[in-house]
């Protein structure tokens, strides 16, 4: 499925850490995200932040699950902790939509065994164990996720009618907080006279406000 | 570096900064352009008119909190009626509430063509008036803001509050000066003629617009700090002070010019008015140019709201794939939705040049009229299909305020259509182009479909 060019809709099942943050990062891309959480006091919690619409309840009953409204949404994310659970979830997506791309939280014991059922699965425990052998042998090379802090180092396929198409970045005014680093494929450093090709990737860093605003002029 | 990021990204909005974007977009607008024709249907019951049109308007209101505090996307009334409704539903609100806002837009470029040549007179009489040259005014004025926002994103939060402060300012001055001009032999007979409920019913309509503008609080929800909490209490405040200030307003210019001098005097009523009362200002000459200055300024900033406001929708919709994509994109060059502002104000000088402005006005509220309609039904749909939804604000008196928004504003529609079918045949006619739009539109994306596959 491409996820380039397009603002989607997408159903977040579970809005704990990952699950909220997932939806949080989505927000500031200016995707469309709903999120079904079944504690009340982290409802109000997500609702705080303003990024989702939220549905109060257990995403495994279809009664609220419907109520995401998986007909019209593009991608199905489950995240919460338990892996059966977040199948179950995929199940019933795919179910009431055959399209919806289904994403599966899962951890290190289930492993792959869902992955023939589901479009993705992501192990999000594994990354974090990752990031902490990064801190723990830190030398000179550190991954980016941990050096950024909040600022958002992506890259960005370029939409096929993105406003930028077939210019040089000296004509485009990106907003302020935003940089484009590399030019096509990361082989060389941005500059003035650096051109944005359709279907092109380029590595592009942004602070947390801009993101979706720079999003749309390289996306479309 | 010329490729780092050069322009300013949106400021963030506080609670005064988002009622004051609500109610610069409500006031100046109507208050100066709508008084004098209150006043020519009602009589000195103009001032009921008001009043009762702030009650529906707030009912509505209500409407509007529960859903921006439940459904975090900027975008306002079209947004929210695309999360509920089905395609050509959510569709025909869109075309129906950015024409509503091209409009209005248009009405108030011709408010400030009026009232912009009073002022100059009050300086040079040389400068030339007639038909041909209001047209022309107005459509300066409408090309140099589509240009404005074309070419920048809007300007922030705080110059909007700064310039809306000074309206209110004004206008106050105007109430404080002219509450002791106040005559009450003018409020007799309060209601105009026989037919007084008829007469009071059809003004209702007829300037229902002018509490137009709070919905704009819904389209920046994003830019909002603590939208949860900020976004209802911004649209309460900024509706109840604005009903506020217009009542005061109303009051002075008919108890000080009288009811039928005050719709004699149409888009110019508030500034004659003025005339009559105020005392002589240094440096500025008469006391009146201050009034003036005031309507010329109101016109200006609610004629820039508008322009915002229908683009938004515009760039909304092309986002949704409900218009052409490019109206979608943002502009490379300026970072701002470049196609849909030109667009906008391409209809927006099409009205001024092609429509009557009591027609321009009587569309333009219908079609308000209408959407809100949509926009209640929204509320109760969505508590039906989504019980589960969070909504950080949930309105009291649920179901009786949505159902009775939208009786009243039925009833406004039905008074505003009663005898008047040109209003009736120009909206049909928008609706039916909107439909052939939307059937182009469908086809053409079924074509694309078929050609990818």
């Amino acid at each position: 499925m491409s996820v380039s060019g397009k603002d989607l809709r997408i159903i977040i099942a579970g809005g704990g850490e990952v699950g909220f943050r997932t939806a949080e990062f989505l927000d500031e891309r200016g995707h469309d995200v709903v999120v079904i959480e079944r504690d009340p006091d982290r409802c109000q919690e997500i609702a705080d932040e303003y990024v989702a619409t939220i549905i109060e309840g257990d995403a495994t009953l279809p009664d609220i699950f419907r109520q995401a409204g998986p007909e019209r949404a593009d991608v199905l994310a489950a995240m919460s902790d338990h892996p059966l659970t977040n199948l179950a979830v995929c199940m019933i997506g795919q179910r009431m939509n055959p399209d919806l791309h289904t994403v599966m939280r899962t951890d290190a014991e289930t492993g792959d065994a869902h992955a023939e059922l589901v479009d993705a699965v992501i192990y999000p425990r594994r990354a974090s164990a990752l990031l902490a052998v990064n801190a723990i042998l830190s030398g000179d090379v550190r991954s980016l996720e941990h050096a950024m802090g909040v600022l958002d180092i992506a890259e960005v396929r370029i939409g096929e009618d993105a406003p930028v198409v077939g210019k040089v970045l000296d004509e485009i005014s990106l907003p302020e907080g935003s940089l484009v680093v590399s030019d096509v494929e990361g082989a060389r450093v941005a500059r003035a006279d650096t051109v944005m090709k359709a279907g092109q990737r380029y590595i592009v860093a942004a602070e947390p406000d801009v993101i979706e605003e720079v999003m749309r002029l390289l996306r479309g | 570096m010329a490729q780092s990021g050069d322009r300013s990204p949106t400021a963030r909005l506080g609670l005064l900064d988002a009622t004051m974007v609500g109610m610069g977009a409500m006031i100046g607008a109507g208050i100066f352009v709508l008084t004098g024709l209150a006043a020519e249907i009602a009589g000195p019951a103009a001032i009921l008119v008001f009043a009762l049109n702030g009650v529906v308007t707030v009912l509505t209101g209500i409407s509007y909190a529960e859903l921006a505090s439940a459904i975090p996307k900027s975008g306002g009334g079209y947004v929210f009626v695309r999360e509920v409704f089905s395609g050509p539903t959510s569709f025909l609100m869109g075309w129906m509430l950015s024409f509503a806002y091209m409009i209005a837009g248009a009405l108030y470029a011709l408010g400030f063509s009026s009232n912009f040549v009073e002022f100059v007179h009050l300086y040079w009489a040389g400068l030339p008036t007639g038909p041909v040259w209001h047209i022309l005014y107005a459509l300066t004025v409408v090309g140099l803001f589509a240009l404005l926002n074309a070419v920048s994103t809007e300007a922030s939060g705080g110059a909007e509050t700064v310039v809306t402060i000074i309206k209110i300012i004004i206008l106050l001055v105007f109430a404080g000066f002219g509450a002791f001009a106040v005559e009450g032999s003018n409020f007799e007979p309060f209601f105009a003629k026989d037919d007084s409920s008829v007469a009071i019913l059809k003004a209702m309509g007829l300037t229902f617009i002018a509490f137009e503008g709070y919905d704009l609080i819904a389209t920046v929800t994003e830019e909002v700090e603590n939208p949860r909490e900020n976004i209802p209490k911004a649209i309460f405040i900024s509706l109840v002070a604005t009903v506020a200030i217009y009542l005061i307003v109303v009051w002075v210019a008919i108890g000080t010019l009288g009811a039928e001098e005050l719709g004699r005097a149409g888009e110019t009523g508030i500034a004659e008015a003025a005339t009559s009362f105020m005392p002589t200002i240094p440096l500025l000459g008469e006391g009146a140019a201050l009034i003036v200055f005031g309507a010329v300024f109101s016109t200006v900033s609610a004629l820039n709201a508008v322009v915002i406001a229908s683009s938004r929708v515009v760039f909304a919709m092309g986002r949704e794939d409900q218009l052409p994509n490019p109206l979608g994109q943002i502009s490379a060059r300026f970072g701002t939705p470049l196609a849909a502002v030109v667009v906008s104000a391409a209809v927006m000088l099409g009205s001024v040049v092609f429509l009557p402005i009591e027609q321009v006005g009587r569309v333009s509220s219908l079609f308000f009229l209408v959407s809100f309609v949509v926009v209640n039904w929204s509320v109760i749909r969505l508590r039906n299909r989504r019980p589960n939804m969070r909504r950080p604000f949930e309105m009291p008196f649920y179901p009786a305020i949505p159902i009775l928004a939208i009786v009243l504003n039925l009833v406004l529609a039905y008074f505003l259509l009663r005898d008047d079918p040109y209003t009736l045949v120009l909206g049909l006619g928008w609706i039916a182009i909107g439909g052939l739009v939307y059937a182009a539109l469908q086809w053409r994306g079924a074509e694309t479909a078929r050609a990818e596959t």
